[in-house]
């Protein structure tokens, strides 16, 4: 840009008086104008009903705007498979997509596009979901397309091996990025799981009839339950889901037995575990703690880590962020959060930082989930972080796509849809003290994971940390399905 | 003359509105109120009542094509900046009035334009106002706030550039495409220019570009007009009008005359990728509508062309995409692709002209124009779902066509866009020598795969 600067100089010479005109002469200091009376918030209700073959319909008539989702949930996901074929479940997923008796996977793209939406499928480590956003006049013929995936894949070879290597080239891309690094590696060291995007190892070990048995054995009616939300009524909703969904049938009498992983038991002293990759361009430090007896389905517990997340690391005005990014300016962000299993959770402090800070930065992570077990929680510094939870809930119902993934993590879990009205309640009555027993009984003697350029950060971490034993493993040798995790 | 082009328009009307009886979900218009303040500000605002939540934008005409000379990436860390103190609210006030009360707030820095938002509780809505309209004329700018700062926005360029193995890609798209245009320097700058930056730089450009009449307040959702409309008059109507003018950049781009060709390498890039690049029409040129089907037509989903022909049949790429990126000046049109493994960027280039080559030499299908049209139509509709959504539409009117009412007639433009429009401008702005490409690699030597 070619600007003259002496122009811009006279120019802000004149703008300069003006503003100091403005300032001094219009008013003095303000207080902000106090807000009026808050209105409340509806959360709309779930219709339920069951079909002949089991199969739950959840609907949420919402008609503000023609549109549809439409989401499948299959109570099985990752947590179901071995750690030898760690991805079966997310592959499996995707494969849906991929073709069926009568459509190849070309035809489900052109046809569901056409239509102008698009068809998701994965798997999480609970669950697997199939959704579709949609204008509510395409609805039948969306619902036609999806029907046609989950009841009748046809898991061609062809597409399994395309789809094999897509995931090994998808793994080998995000193994080079010290975030995603830092959360596989800490799946195995520090919760006893395996990523649900598998391994490279584990990609290569699956084959056609693994894919067919997974499929065959979780996806049934009676583990299954299809969800509409947005511009629909719930008569019309429940005719349809018995027309494309009445046919499904079970293939065991009761709900599918399945292997489930069970994370790892709880360690007492803190370690520290590095994951050296040259020439990275930041440092990915994180605070990881698998939590034994802390299942999502303990509802106090799950409140009082709730509120003791944001406070700590939910939001721009955690803890986390406060410290090390708006106070240092070490970080573009840092946060932390509980991931919910069935029987357990898991926890983690996230951020990247430069190379040369990554050791300051895991002392300062360390300090703050410290101190919520030993310091104070003043009721001035909670209320907002409630605020916080209960302002983005309602937010992300908003949208049909975000209705309809808050009703399928209530079903996953088996918790009943009246936790849509009681949430914001439950996230008010937490108490200080609570948060402060909760961090003392489970976020201790965790683990803190640095993936990034080692010889950067090498003395500054042993200087830091004297008494902690430094695991170091180089990014090209790590090897989740090995004790040691290396090559 | 005047009477046969009713006639054509008619006609327009009469084959769209038979277009929404066979299938086409009509979206219906939001009914917008603009005005004008006598300090310059544009105001539009857009009641609606549905949810008790409000989303207030301030975008301002300044973006990262504004920075000053030897200060690249200044715009957007001084976007920072707005979320520290001014005359009446300490550090970090505007997160205790948003995000402390259950709303939220953020801001973004384009080439084009910087934007900051937020949505709350609709009984905020003065409170915001009131911020919004302090942030605007009464902010401090101090040392140790810019100095911190300043970090975190090297950690974001670190983050965003250095640790991702593509990020520097999108860095090379913009400097080498451009010669001249300020696009070449890309907003998030380098660090050795954000280190040269001061507080002196800050405050001028606060008062060059944060200004009533560089500004339009965009407001949605729950509110009453006469409130609002009183409440606007009191909080930014009390802002002085400043009659200098505002500095705009009018370099422009020369056109290219030859191909050029770069071969780029940096560290963990584990397949190579390739970006061929073109210069797009400006963002009100009557080829924009055009040019988005094709984006739509090449890149949109997996029925797509460049992911059924390089990802599904040849099986080259693991991503294949054609961006529009027009923007106000003179922006981008290009192709991005990541090799599969074993696969080379020479091989992926020729697929992706070879494809060009089709869309320019044979008509795109019936079936395809439609399928495009209606994904777009829906992306719209999702998009009008939210309070939010609504006044990120609005913003983009005004933004790329300067008026904020085109957010109602974009989709007819869209509707009217025809298989020969599409050829044309695939034909008029891909040509040899506006070309140019980029092969990006793993550094030899270093840390190789």
């Amino acid at each position: 840009m070619k600007i003259d600067k002496s122009k811009i100089i006279r120019v802000v010479l004149a703008l300069g008086i003006l503003h100091f005109a403005y300032l001094f002469g219009a008013y003095a200091q303000e207080t902000p104008p106090a807000p009026a009376a808050p209105k409340s918030v509806r959360i709309p209700a779930v219709l339920e009903k069951k079909l002949a073959n089991n199969l739950t319909v959840a609907v949420i008539e919402r008609k503000t705007v023609p549109l549809v989702t439409i989401q499948l949930v299959v109570k099985s996901g990752a947590e179901t498979e071995k750690v030898e074929k760690a991805g079966l479940a997310n592959l499996t997923a995707s494969l849906l997509t991929k073709g069926t008796k009568t459509r190849t996977a070309t035809d489900i793209a052109e046809q569901i596009e056409f239509l102008g939406g698009s068809i998701n499928s994965g798997a999480g480590w609970n669950n697997t979901a199939i959704s579709i956003t949609i204008t509510s006049d395409k609805l039948e013929q969306a619902l036609a397309i999806m029907s046609d995936v989950v009841l009748y894949p046809n898991f061609e070879q062809k597409e399994i091996d395309l789809l094999k290597t897509q995931t090994l080239d998808g793994l080998t891309y995000n193994l080079k990025q010290p975030g995603f690094l830092a959360n596989y590696v800490a799946s195995a060291y520090s919760f006893g799981e395996h990523p649900a995007s598998g391994t490279p190892a584990s990609i290569n070990l699956i084959k056609r009839e693994n894919i067919t048995e997974f499929h065959q054995k979780n996806f049934q009616p009676q583990n299954s339950v299809l969800i509409f939300t947005g511009d629909i009524v719930a008569t019309k909703a429940n005719a349809l889901a018995k027309q494309y969904f009445g046919k499904w049938e079970n293939k065991s009498k009761n709900n599918p037995t399945v292997f489930k992983n069970v994370g790892k038991k709880n360690q007492e002293a803190k370690r520290i575990l590095v994951v050296d990759l040259p020439n990275s361009g930041q440092a990915a430090v994180n605070y990881t703690k698998n939590l034994q007896g802390v299942p999502r389905i303990k509802q106090n517990l799950f409140f009082s880590a709730t509120v003791l997340n944001s406070l700590l690391g939910g939001g721009y005005s955690s803890r986390l962020n406060q410290e090390i990014r708006i106070k240092r300016g070490l970080s573009y962000g840092a946060g932390s959060s509980f991931a919910w299993r069935v029987g357990y959770s898991n926890f983690g402090t996230r951020t990247q930082t430069k190379n040369e800070s990554a050791a300051e930065v895991a002392e300062l992570v360390l300090a703050e989930v410290n101190k919520l077990a030993d310091g104070s929680i003043a009721e001035s510094e909670l209320m907002p972080r409630k605020s916080v939870l209960t302002g983005s809930f309602g937010r992300n119902l908003e949208t049909t796509q975000g209705l309809a993934a808050a009703v399928a993590d209530l079903y996953s879990f088996g918790l009943p849809t009246s936790e849509l009205n009681s949430y914001m309640n439950n996230v008010q009555t937490v108490s200080d003290q609570q948060i402060k027993n909760f961090a003392a009984a489970n976020l201790m003697g965790g683990d803190i994971v640095i993936v990034g350029d080692y010889a950067k950060f090498k003395d500054d971490l042993a200087k830091r940390f004297p008494n902690l034993k430094i695991k170091v493993i180089k990014a090209d040798e790590v090897d989740l399905s090995k004790e040691n995790l290396r090559k | 003359m005047r009477k046969f082009i009713v006639i054509l328009l008619l006609l327009v009307f009469i084959l769209t509105s038979v277009a929404a009886l066979f299938g086409q979900t009509k979206i219906s218009p939001l009914n917008i109120k603009e005005r004008t303040l006598k300090n310059g500000l544009r105001v539009v605002s857009l009641q609606d009542n549905a949810s008790p939540t409000v989303a207030i934008h301030v975008w301002y005409d300044v973006g990262g094509k504004n920075d000053p000379e030897g200060r690249s990436g200044f715009a957007h860390m001084f976007e920072h900046m707005m979320f520290k103190s001014t005359k009446n609210m300490p550090n970090e006030k505007m997160d205790r009035l948003t995000e402390d009360v259950g709303g939220f707030n953020n801001a973004s820095t384009a080439d084009d334009f910087t934007n900051y938002y937020e949505v709350v509780p609709s009984n905020y809505l003065e409170t915001l106002l009131w911020a919004e309209s302090d942030r605007m004329v009464n902010l401090n700018v101090d040392e140790t706030n810019f100095a911190s700062e300043r970090e975190v926005v090297k950690e974001e360029f670190r983050q965003s550039v250095l640790a991702q193995p593509y990020g520097r890609l999108y860095e090379f798209i913009n400097s080498l495409s451009f010669q001249t245009h300020p696009y070449k320097r890309g907003v998030i700058g380098n660090l050795d220019e954000l280190s040269a930056a001061t507080t002196k730089d800050a405050n001028e450009f606060y008062k060059l570009f944060y200004r009533p009449d560089n500004a339009v307040l965009i407001v949605v959702g729950d509110f009453e007009q006469a409130q609002f409309d009183a409440w606007t008059n009191k909080y930014f109507g009390r802002i002085a009008s400043i009659k200098t003018k505002i500095p705009r950049v009018t370099v422009s781009e020369p056109e290219r005359i030859a191909e050029k060709r770069f071969l780029q390498t940096a560290p963990n890039v584990p397949f190579p990728a390739v970006a061929i690049t073109y210069f797009a029409p400006t963002s009100k040129s009557a080829d924009a509508p055009a040019l988005r089907i094709a984006e739509t037509i090449l890149s949109g989903g997996e029925s797509s062309r460049l992911y059924q022909e390089l990802v599904y049949k040849q099986q080259i790429a693991q991503e294949a995409s054609f961006n529009a990126d027009i923007r106000v000046d003179k922006g981008l049109l290009y192709f991005l692709s990541i090799a599969s493994e074993g696969k080379s960027a020479a091989e992926l280039e020729k697929s992706l002209l070879s494809e060009l080559n089709k869309i320019q030499n044979s008509l795109v299908t019936a079936n395809e124009l439609q399928k495009a049209k209606n994904q777009l139509i829906a992306r719209k509709l999702r998009e009008l779902e939210t309070n939010d959504g609504k006044a990120i539409a609005i913003e983009r009117a005004v933004a790329f066509q300067g008026d904020p009412k085109t957010v109602n007639t974009d989709i007819q433009k869209l509707q009217a866009v025809t298989a020969s429009d599409v050829q044309r401008v695939m034909k008029k702005y891909f040509t040899d020598k506006n070309r140019m490409v980029i092969y990006y690699q793993q550094e030899v030597g270093v840390n190789s795969k």
